[in-house]
C-alpha cells in the first residue's frame, strides 16, 4: 500500500500566513482602483462617463482581488506541496474527493456576487437606455472613411460635431455603406453604425473640450485611419459653452443654406460583372465620364487620371484607391465614388448610372488595352 | 453484417469489434481509419498551420511596432489579421483540441478501439488539409479582410478571396460536424462494461460536452456562410440593406455558432487539465461530479449567450437584459470549475513537469481572461471597449492563456503516447517559461490600450500608443520563441527523447495502462472497469488488463 499523506484537513500557519499575505494584496488592489484618477487619463466628458467608470472601478476592483486569491493559492500550493527529492515514486496525495461545505461556499459567494454585479450593471445600463426625451437630436452617420452630421434645420451634412455643454441630447447614429462604430472615449459611450438602422445613444456633455472620434468596426481600407490621428477628416466632437454652441450654429446654418439636403446613398451591392456590353460602354463613358478622365496613359490628366489600360497597366497595378486594379473594384470605385488626392469621384447616384451602365463600363474598360 | 452482430453480442459492444491491421504505407500513414493515426494527422497539420498562422501573428506585431505602421499596406495588413484569427480559430485550436487529442486519447480512455465511425473519421479528416490550403490560396486572389468574424455589408466589398474564405470555412464545418456525431456516438455506445458516466476520465467528459456544440454550432455557420456566398456570388440579397436584408442577420447566426465556438475551443482544454492536476498531485480531483457538470452547464448556457457579441449593434433592450445576465450567470460554473483545481493541489504530492506548469500557468491566465469576460458582460462596460485591444487581451487569454496552454500541457503529457519517448524536460521548462512571460507581456498591455482608446483591426493608430505597442511587439517575439523551441523539442524528441515506458508519469486513465506508443488494435482484451479513475492510493479500477502490456496482437475472433 503506498504511503498516504495525512488524510486530516489541515489549515496550518502557513496557510493562514499566506491568505493573510493575499488578503493585504487584494486590499491594496482594491484601494488603488478605487482611487486611480481615471479623469487624469481619460477625461469623463458626459455624465454618463462617471456611472461607467464606477461600475469598471468595481469589476476591476473584484476582479483584480479574486485574480490575487487564485494566483496566490496556486502559487503557496504548488511551493508548499512540491514532491522533494526523497519522496518515493509512489507517495500519494490526500485522498479527498470533496468537500460539500466547501463547494456549497464557493457556490453561493460567486451567486451572491454575481447578482449583485448584475443589479449594478442593470442599474447603470437602464441610466443609459431611457433617457429623458426633452434633448437636442443629431445625427451621425458613417462613411467610408469619414463621418458627417446632420442638425434640425440646417440644410445638407456637416463635417464638425459640435454640442452644447448641459443639453441632454440624443444622437442618432446610421450608415451609408458598411458597418461603421461611433465611439467617443471620453463619454465611455459607443452605438454601431448600421446601414438601414438607426441606433441611439442618449447623454448630457458635462465637461468642455475637444475629444476624439473613434470608428471601432472594421469598415475597409482606411478603417484604422477613422480617428483623428493620421486621417486627412479628422474627427473630434466639441462640446461647447451654450454661448459658443449657438454661434457655430447660427454661422453653420448660414452656410450650409444652399447645400442639398439629400446626399444619395450609394449602393454596395455586388454587381455580377459577367455580359456586360462594351460598345453601350462606350456610349455611357463619352457622356458621363469623359469630361474627367481622358482616354490616354494614367498621367494625361483631366481631373482624374487616365484610364487607357486602367486594368492592364503594370505601373499602375493599384487603383487610386488602394485596391488591386481589377473589374470588380473598378466597379466598386463607380458605384461608391472615392475621394483622393486628385479630387472628388462622384458615386453612382450622384453621376446618374444604373447598375447596367456600370456592368457596361467595365466591360468597356476592359476593352482599353 | 452477421460478423459485426456477432462480435457485437460477443463481449463489451461494438468495442470488441477487431480488425487486422491495415499493411502499407499509404493504407497505414495516409488514409488510415486508426483513430490514433487520424488524430496524430490531426495534430501534425494544425501545428503546421499554427506556424503559418504565427508568421502572421508576427507580421502584425512588426506592422504595429510603429504607430505610421511600416511594413504593410492597410489592405495587405487587414488580409493577414483576418487569415491569421481564421486560421488560429479553425485551422489550430478546433482541430488540435478535438480531432488532435480528442481522436488520440479518449477511444483509448473509454477502452474502445476505435471510435464509431472509422471510415467516417478518415473523411473528417481528409476535409481539413484541403479547406487549409483554400484558405492561403484566398491570397492569391485578395484574401479576406473583414476579420475572422467577416460582418457583411464589409465582407460583401471584400476581394474575391472571401468566397474562398467562406467555402473553405464551410468545410472545416462539415468536417467538425462529422467529428462531433462521431464523438458523440462512441461515448455514448462504446464504453468498455462498467465505465459508467461517472467514471468517465474527465478529458472524455470535455469531448462528450464539446461534441453536441460541434453538431448544432457548426450547422447554423454553415448556414450563414452559405448565404454569404450565395450573396456574393449571385447576388441575393441576404444581407443588403437597401434590398431588404438584414446585416445584423450575419451577426446572430455567425455568433450563434461562434460564441458555442469558444466553449469548443476552451472545454475539451478544461478535460486536459482535469488529467494532468491529478495525474501530477497524485491526488483524486476534487469535485469530480461539480466539474463534470459544470461543463455541461457551461454549454447549455453557451447557447444562450450569443448577443453578447452584440450590444452595441443596436440590441433592445428588452434582449441586452437577458444576455447581459445569462452571460454572468457562466461565471458561476466557471468559478466552480477553477475552484475545485486550485483545491485539487491541496494536499498533494506535487510534481513539477513541464506538463504540469502549463496546466498551472493555464489556470492563472485562463481565470484572468474568464474575469475580463465577466467585465465585458456588463453592457455599460461594454459599450467603453466593445472593438477595442480591450477584446483582443480577453479573447487572446482565453484562447492563447486558456486553450494554447491546454493543449501545451497535453503535448508534454500524451507526447510518450504518441511516440514511446518523453520530450525533453528542460528545454520544456525552459519553453515554458518564455511562453509566460512572453504571453503576458504581449496581452497585458492591450488591455490598457484598448481602455485608453486603440480600436482593433487597425494598420496604424494614434502615437500615444506606441511606446505598449512596442512592449507588446517584443515580448510577441518571446512567446514566438517559446512556441519555435516547443517545437523543436517535439520533433527532437521522436528519435531522442528518453523512453517512456507505458507509464511515465504514474497515471491511472486506461490510455496508460497499454503499450507506449499504443498499439493498433488498442486492448488485446476490452476491460472492464469497477471504480473511477483518480483514486491514487487503491489498486488500479480494471479488471481484464493482464494481457496488455505483453507482446504479440491480440487472437482475431473466427468469425472475421
Ligand atoms: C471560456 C472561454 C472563452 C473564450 C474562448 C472566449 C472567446 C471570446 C472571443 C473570441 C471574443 C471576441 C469577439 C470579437 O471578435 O469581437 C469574446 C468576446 C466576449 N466574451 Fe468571451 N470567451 C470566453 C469566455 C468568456 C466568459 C467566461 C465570458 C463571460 C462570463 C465572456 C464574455 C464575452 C463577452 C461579453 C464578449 C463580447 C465582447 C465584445 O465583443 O464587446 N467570454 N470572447
Ligand atoms: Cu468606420
Amino acid at each position: 500500500m503506498p504511503e498516504n499523506r495525512d488524510p486530516v484537513v489541515h489549515l496550518d500557519r502557513g496557510f493562514w500566513i499566506a491568505t493573510t499575505v493575499m488578503s493585504v494584496l487584494a486590499l491594496l488592489a482594491i484601494v488603488f482602483w478605487v482611487e486611480v484618477p481615471i479623469t487624469g487619463l481619460m477625461p469623463e466628458a458626459v455624465d454618463k462617463a462617471q456611472q461607467i467608470d464606477a461600475l469598471f472601478r468595481f469589476l476591476a476592483a473584484t476582479g483584480t482581488a479574486l485574480w490575487i486569491f487564485v494566483c496566490g493559492f496556486i502559487l503557496y500550493f504548488a511551493l508548499k506541496f512540491r514532491r522533494h527529492a526523497g519522496t518515493p515514486e509512489n507517495a500519494v496525495g490526500v485522498q479527498i474527493h470533496d468537500n460539500n461545505k466547501l463547494e456549497m461556499w464557493w457556490t453561493i459567494i460567486p451567486t451572491v456576487f454575481v447578482i449583485v454585479m448584475a443589479f449594478f450593471s442593470i442599474k447603470i445600463w437602464a441610466g443609459i437606455e431611457f433617457a429623458p426625451n426633452n434633448t437636442l437630436v443629431v445625427e451621425a452617420l458613417g462613411r467610408q472613411w469619414y463621418y458627417t452630421f446632420r442638425y434640425p434645420n440646417v440644410n445638407g451634412e456637416v463635417k464638425e460635431m459640435h454640442l452644447p455643454l448641459g443639453q441632454a441630447v440624443t444622437l442618432q447614429v446610421s450608415s451609408y455603406d458598411v458597418i461603421h462604430s461611433f465611439w467617443i472615449p471620453a463619454m465611455r459611450l459607443k452605438a454601431d453604425m448600421v446601414p438601414g438602422m438607426i441606433n441611439t445613444l442618449e447623454f448630457t456633455p458635462t465637461r468642455a473640450g475637444k475629444y476624439e472620434i473613434i470608428c471601432t468596426e472594421f469598415c475597409g481600407t482606411f478603417h484604422g485611419e477613422m480617428h483623428s490621428g493620421t486621417n486627412q477628416n479628422p474627427a473630434y466632437v466639441y462640446i461647447d459653452t451654450p454661448a459658443q454652441y449657438s454661434a457655430w450654429y447660427a454661422r453653420t446654418q448660414r452656410q450650409q443654406a444652399t447645400a442639398s439636403n439629400a446626399i444619395s446613398v450609394p449602393s454596395t451591392s455586388q454587381l455580377n460583372l459577367a455580359g456586360g456590353d462594351a460598345k453601350a460602354g462606350a456610349a455611357v463613358f463619352s457622356a458621363k465620364c469623359s469630361a474627367c478622365h481622358a482616354i490616354g496613359p494614367f498621367d494625361q490628366r483631366i481631373v482624374g487620371p487616365g484610364l487607357k489600360g486602367v486594368l492592364y497597366d503594370p505601373a499602375h497595378p493599384d487603383l487610386v484607391n488602394g485596391q488591386k486594379a481589377t473589374p470588380e473594384n473598378v466597379a466598386k470605385i463607380l458605384q461608391n465614388g472615392f475621394k483622393g488626392s486628385l479630387g472628388q469621384m462622384p458615386n453612382q447616384a450622384q453621376n446618374g448610372l444604373t447598375n447596367k451602365d456600370i456592368v457596361n463600363l467595365v466591360a468597356y474598360l476592359k476593352t482599353l488595352k | 453484417m452477421a460478423a459485426i452482430t456477432a462480435s457485437v453480442n460477443a463481449g463489451g459492444g461494438l468495442a470488441d469489434h477487431i480488425h487486422p491491421e491495415p499493411q502499407g504505407f499509404f493504407r497505414k500513414y495516409v488514409f488510415s481509419i486508426d483513430h490514433k493515426i487520424i488524430g496524430i494527422q490531426y495534430m501534425i497539420t494544425a501545428f503546421l498551420f499554427m506556424i503559418l498562422g504565427g508568421m502572421l501573428a508576427e507580421l502584425i506585431r512588426v506592422q504595429l511596432m510603429k504607430a505610421s505602421g511600416g511594413i504593410m499596406t492597410p489592405d495587405t495588413y487587414n488580409e493577414v489579421y483576418s487569415v491569421h484569427g481564421s486560421t488560429m480559430v479553425w485551422l489550430v485550436i478546433i482541430p488540435l483540441l478535438t480531432g488532435g487529442f480528442g481522436n488520440l486519447i479518449f477511444p483509448v480512455q473509454i477502452g474502445a478501439r476505435d471510435v464509431a465511425f472509422p471510415w467516417l473519421n478518415m473523411l473528417s479528416f481528409w476535409l481539413f488539409p484541403p479547406a487549409g490550403l483554400m484558405l492561403y490560396a484566398s491570397f492569391l486572389m485578395g484574401a479576406p479582410t473583414a476579420g475572422w468574424t467577416e460582418y457583411p455589408p464589409m465582407s460583401l466589398q471584400g476581394a474575391a478571396g472571401t468566397s474562398m474564405w467562406a467555402a473553405a470555412i464551410f468545410l472545416i464545418g462539415v468536417s467538425s460536424t462529422m467529428t462531433g456525431i462521431n464523438f458523440l456516438v462512441t461515448i455514448l455506445k462504446m464504453r468498455a462494461p462498467g465505465m459508467t458516466f461517472t467514471r468517465m476520465p474527465l478529458f472524455v467528459w470535455g469531448q462528450f460536452v464539446t461534441a453536441p456544440l460541434l453538431m448544432i454550432a457548426t450547422t447554423a455557420l454553415g448556414a450563414a456562410l452559405a448565404a454569404l456566398f450565395v450573396q456574393r456570388q449571385f447576388g441575393v440579397a441576404f444581407f443588403d440593406p437597401t434590398r431588404g436584408g438584414s446585416p445584423l442577420l450575419w451577426q446572430h447566426m455567425f455568433w450563434f455558432y461562434s460564441h458555442p465556438a469558444v466553449y469548443i475551443m476552451i472545454l475539451p482544454a478544461f478535460g486536459i487539465i482535469s488529467e494532468v492536476l491529478p495525474t501530477f498531485s497524485r491526488k483524486p480531483i476534487f469535485g469530480y461530479k461539480m466539474i463534470a457538470f459544470s461543463s455541461c452547464a457551461i454549454a447549455i448556457l453557451g447557447f444562450m449567450v450569443w448577443a453578447h457579441h452584440m450590444f452595441t449593434s443596436g440590441l433592445a433592450p428588452a434582449l441586452q437584459l437577458p444576455f447581459m445576465v445569462l452571460t454572468m450567470l457562466i461565471a458561476i460554473p466557471t468559478g466552480i470549475k477553477i475552484f475545485s483545481w486550485v483545491a485539487t493541489l491541496w494536499g498533494g504530492v506535487i510534481r513539477m513537469t513541464t506538463s504540469m506548469m502549463f496546466a498551472l500557468g493555464f489556470l492563472a491566465t485562463f481565470t484572468l481572461g474568464g474575469i475580463t469576460g465577466v467585465f465585458l458582460a456588463a453592457v455599460p462596460f461594454d459599450l467603453h471597449v466593445h472593438g477595442t485591444y480591450f477584446i483582443v487581451a480577453h479573447l487572446h487569454y482565453v484562447l492563447v492563456g486558456g486553450s494554447l496552454m491546454g493543449v501545451l500541457a497535453g503535448l508534454f503529457y500524451w507526447y510518450p503516447k504518441m511516440t514511446g519517448r518523453l520530450m525533453n524536460e528542460k528545454l520544456g521548462h525552459w519553453a515554458f517559461w518564455l511562453f509566460f512571460i512572453g504571453f503576458n507581456g504581449t496581452f497585458l498591455p492591450m488591455h490598457w490600450l484598448g481602455i485608453w482608446g486603440q480600436p482593433r483591426r487597425v494598420a496604424v493608430y494614434d502615437p500615444q500608443f506606441q511606446g505598449w505597442n512596442q512592449v507588446a511587439s517584443w515580448f510577441s517575439f518571446v512567446m514566438t520563441a517559446a512556441l519555435v523551441l516547443v517545437l523543436f523539442n517535439a520533433l527532437w524528441s521522436i528519435r531522442r527523447g528518453k523512453k517512456s515506458g507505458p507509464n511515465p508519469w504514474n497515471a491511472r486513465t486506461l490510455e496508460w495502462q497499454i503499450p507506449s506508443p499504443m498499439p493498433y488494435y488498442n486492448f488485446k482484451h476490452v476491460p472492464s472497469v469497477f471504480a473511477a479513475p483518480y483514486d491514487f492510493a487503491e489498486p488500479l479500477p480494471y479488471k481484464g488488463l493482464e494481457e496488455e502490456l505483453k507482446g504479440g496482437p491480440p487472437p482475431v475472433p473466427a468469425a472475421h
